[in-house]
């Protein structure tokens, strides 16, 4: 269905912003909109009272230019709004979906496991600059309007989000469109398509991509090295102070267990977590046993079974999105040890999450010569 | 109802008694929850043992029953017929196995004995999360669809046909007999092959139960063992696909040739006069052996193990029909030389051996080779290869043989895909497991026989059709309702999210999903209860029946505690 595995095109449109960058993407969706190329549009939009932001559907093409295409937040991954539209079947609305790279790839992901169904929405990323901790933005939010506004400006990442400063991902890898605001020319941006739907948006719309985006090209490949050093570097520190069975212990004993992580987890699509289920409580005497065997036992127990429990079962598909972080009210790094095992496990498979619908999920895929050097992993 | 175990230890004579020091065992078990009695037997399996466990059974009113004792492989199902007999559902039981899992496996009486009470209570723990299951009986369909008209297939076929049980035989070929229509004489009796082939033929044809369908192939394959749904397609154009009900498929698909070509050192297709096995076989049928020029090989050079190192299975036909062919040579054209080229040379069974030494001869060579390779020397070809004593030799000759290894013909993969068995190496069908099911598969009702389980002979392809034939007619009577497994699959439709990963990897075909509710669902007749599904759902929405998550943590719970 969708296909982002041809190479994308090497020529873009260039748009002219006549006031700003989000305000001429408004106007772009708005004329989309009235030339029913869209019938609706999922987009950020700042809430009224104007310390967070969520995603809106929006229908009526006035409400556009409240939205906020560049929102300096997640508080709500896209991939779970684009889940919750279409779960249940494609439904016959044409929606444009104005979202970050992370998030179209958590999208693509649980299009494969048959948790969004993309036959009528067209995904359209944008050159991600990374977005603040929420908690940082809810304490004064003017104020941090403000910084990230200037951090964009500069291309700063120091007050985004840890795993938002080692991202490699953070411009067009999959989706149908893309707007790119890196190596343009002031007050310009290029429109950018990654697919057949994507090449017949821009058709409806009367817009040829003749442009050179080279430019565009060069300076995303810059920022996507660097970061990858970064990554790496920030990976291996990591894992130098959580590696290890006491070290886990210790960065997961100040779990609350409170589950948020896996709530906000775009891949974390099971109706019920095997963590939340009947499965994991024990009668009193199982308690009162270990309770005898070791002493003690701490409450709630399991908290780095948990951790290590979601991490089986999402790290392939985890895009390290960083809403796992974000929420938890422990601040334990949760994203970034995340992201560093996803990088590992994904490695091993030679897949990237959220790369293209078309490429199948590794655990559902038998190769019988594969993982040779796990097999004697125990020796 | 108030759960009453019984835990009935058996001393399996001196097996279990002198490694394993019972009474302690009973006395670590007694007072747990639930437990009513505790005994110990010299053999529970014995008949006096059956008679002792009934009466036990009905005495204490047990309604749990545990037995330590040996392997489930060995006496589960007599224990399990033992409850059935006592009015006990057969699933309320659970084996511990302290013979080959404790009294076989150390001197240590000591170590054993802990071992045996771990085990026993976690099989205690377990069963107090049982529940009972049912046995479920369904119609069944006695027909047989046979894929493949060789002569495994003809004599499958004609073993199953009567007039309760229809046959339906389908071939892709315009004719039915296979690849043994190609040859003149059978090895190594040297008898004409049209013998056996037209009796066996005019049997089919006479009989009214056999319905062969020619130019015909299978394009679908639905349903499960007793119950399968089939579709032919036939390349005359005109008539539309044929759609019947079958009970078992064989699948007799036979095999083809490796092509020589992949190994350019032979020089097949390249050089006049290099022929494969079965272009001789043609050649020689047709009554005359000759040279592309017409005129007759004065010297043949016959190459065996051709694509053997490749495809890493001997074919175990090739060597015995390149001495066949030799015969046929000398046969034709008394005064011909023959060298024939081999790296093992491979002729077991009580007669070939003897065969093989009155082939031999003036002018008749067997040669030990390797690094063989073809090339044109004037209008002759020139074998170079190296002897086993390592030095470098070459000998020209009119005509090569060449004596490819047997492939499982190209429709295997397609057939494997439609009734969810697994090609092994080389492709071929895999059987269920090659000593204790030689011709079932994974996929209930569904057989194999002939060369698309392996490289065969005619005798060993006639056994193994006959030995399906022997296991249909076993497994799939006529009016006889079949017994799916109970230990199935089961996907609670309230925490399926629907991602489908479950059907992936369902090795059976088993698993269905609902659109409307978008959920999976199991067809519990197909399920053989291999678990694949339980281990792959994120969400635990999938169990097993008598695995479920409780059952095995309590046992684990217990054994490891």
């Amino acid at each position: 269905m969708n296909s982002y595995s041809e190479k994308p095109d090497n020529k873009g449109a260039v748009i002219s912003a006549k006031t700003s960058i989000p305000d001429s993407i408004k106007d772009l969706l708005k004329k989309a909109m009235e030339n029913d190329v869209f019938d609706a549009v999922l987009i950020p939009m700042r809430v009224p009272a104007g310390d967070s932001f969520v995603y809106v559907l929006i229908q009526d093409k006035s409400l556009i230019k409240d939205a906020s295409p560049f929102s300096p937040i997640m508080s709500v991954q896209g991939a779970k709004a684009v889940s919750s539209i279409t779960r249940l079947g494609k439904g016959n609305l044409k929606i444009a979906a104005i979202m970050r790279p992370c998030e179209i790839r958590a999208t693509v992901e649980l299009t494969k496991l048959d948790q969004t169904n993309l036959e009528n929405i067209t995904l359209i990323s944008m050159d991600c600059p990374g977005v603040m901790p929420i908690s940082d933005f809810t304490k004064e939010p003017e104020k941090a309007m403000k910084l990230y506004d200037n951090a964009i400006k500069n291309l700063d990442d120091k007050i985004m989000r840890p795993v938002c400063q080692i991202c490699d991902k953070s411009s067009m890898v999959s989706g149908d469109l893309h707007i790119g605001t890196l190596g343009a020319k002031k007050d310009t941006f290029f429109i950018i398509s990654n697919s057949q739907k994507g090449k017949d948006i821009l058709d409806k719309l009367g817009i040829t991509p003749k442009e050179k985006i080279d430019s565009w090209q060069t300076k995303v490949k810059t920022i996507s090295e660097e970061k990858q050093k970064k990554r790496k570097k920030a990976h291996k520190d990591l894992k130098a102070q959580i590696g290890g069975l006491d070290n886990l212990l210790d960065t997961f004993s100040q779990c609350i267990n409170c589950h948020n992580c896996m709530r906000v987890c775009p891949i974390c699509y099971c109706r019920l977590c095997y963590f939340d289920s009947d499965n994991v409580k024990h009668p009193s005497e199982d308690y009162l046993e270990i309770a005898k065997n070791k002493g003690s036992i701490r409450f709630s127990p399991d908290t780095t079974l948990f951790q290590m429990g979601r991490m089986m079962h999402m790290s392939l598909s985890c895009v390290s999105c960083g809403s796992c972080e974000d929420v938890c009210p422990m601040s334990i790094p949760v994203a970034q040890i995340f992201s560093m095992v996803a990088d590992e496990t994904q490695g091993l498979f030679d897949y990237i999450a959220g790369r293209d619908t078309d490429e199948p999920l590794p655990l559902r895929t038998y190769k019988e010569d594969e993982l040779h050097e796990m097999e004697d992993a125990h020796d | 109802m108030d759960r009453k175990i019984g835990v009935y230890i058996c001393e399996c004579g001196p097996n279990i008694s002198e490694k394993v020091d019972i009474d302690r065992v009973i006395q670590a078990v007694s007072s747990l929850n639930d437990v009513a009695v505790v005994e110990r037997y010299k053999l529970l399996c014995s008949e006096d043992g059956k008679k002792f466990l009934v009466e036990q059974i009905k005495k204490h009113g047990i309604t749990h029953l545990v037995v330590a004792a040996c392997s489930p492989r060995e006496h589960q199902q007599t224990f399990m017929e033992i409850c059935e007999n006592a009015g006990v559902n057969p699933y309320l039981f659970q084996l511990a196995n302290i013979r080959e899992q404790c009294a076989w496996i150390t001197d240590d009486k000591d170590k054993a004995t802990k071992k045996a009470i771990r085990l026993t209570k976690a099989a205690i723990s377990r069963i107090r999360y049982h529940a009972p299951l049912e046995k479920k009986q369904i119609e069944s369909n006695p027909d047989v669809l046979v894929i493949g008209g060789g002569i495994a297939g003809i004599e499958a076929s004609l073993q199953l046909a009567s007039p309760d049980r229809q046959v339906y035989l389908v071939e892709k070929t315009s004719s039915l007999g296979g690849m043994i229509t190609n040859f003149e004489k059978t090895y190594p009796d040297m008898r004409p092959c049209s013998e056996i082939l037209k009796q066996k033929m005019d049997d089919v044809d006479k009989n009214d139960n056999i319905k062969v369908f020619t130019d015909s192939e299978v394009a679908e394959l639905l349903g499960f063992f007793g119950n399968f749904q089939v579709k032919i397609k036939t390349k005359a154009e005109e008539i539309d696909a044929v759609n019947f009900d079958v009970g078992a498929v064989v699948l007799a698909t036979g095999s083809t040739l490796f092509d020589p070509q992949q190994i350019s050192q032979y020089g097949y297709k390249k050089f006049d006069n290099v022929i494969t096995s079965l272009e001789f076989e043609k050649m020689n049928l047709s009554g005359r052996i000759t040279l592309k020029n017409g005129k007759n090989p004065k010297s043949v050079g016959i190459i065996h193990c051709v694509g053997r190192d490749k495809k890493g299975y001997c074919s175990e036909v090739c060597c015995m029909y390149s001495i066949k062919f030799v015969r046929y040579l000398k046969d034709k054209l008394s005064d011909v030389k023959v060298s024939n080229f081999y790296s093992d040379l491979c002729v077991p069974g009580k007669s070939h051996q003897q065969f093989y030494e009155k082939t031999q001869g003036k002018n008749i060579n067997f040669i030990r080779a390797e690094s063989i390779e073809i090339t044109k020397k004037g209008d002759q070809l020139s074998i170079k290869y190296q002897d086993e004593k390592g030095s470098k030799n070459n000998q020209v000759v009119d005509m090569v043989i060449l004596s490819p290894a047997l492939e499982p013909s190209s429709d295997s993969s397609v057939l494997s895909e439609f009734t969810g068995i697994s090609q092994g190496d080389g492709g071929f069908f895999e059987e269920e497991h090659e000593k204790l099911g030689p011709v079932t598969t994974s996929t209930e009702g569904v057989y194999i026989a002939g060369c698309s389980q392996g490289p065969k002979n005619i005798p060993d392809t006639i056994i193994q059709a006959e030995a399906v034939a022997g296991k249909i007619l076993s497994s799939l009577i006529p009016g006889k309702k079949i017994e799916p497994e109970v230990k199935v699959s089961h996907i609670s439709e309230s925490f399926c999210i629907g991602c489908k990963t479950c059907l992936d990897v369902c090795s059976y075909g088993c698993i269905t999903f609902n659109e409307t509710k978008k959920v999976s669902v199991v067809n519990e007749v197909i399920c053989r209860g291999c678990g694949n599904c339980v281990a792959a759902c994120p969400s635990g929405a999938a169990s097993l029946k008598h695995f479920t998550f409780n059952q095995i943590y309590q046992e684990v719970k217990e054994a490891v505690k």
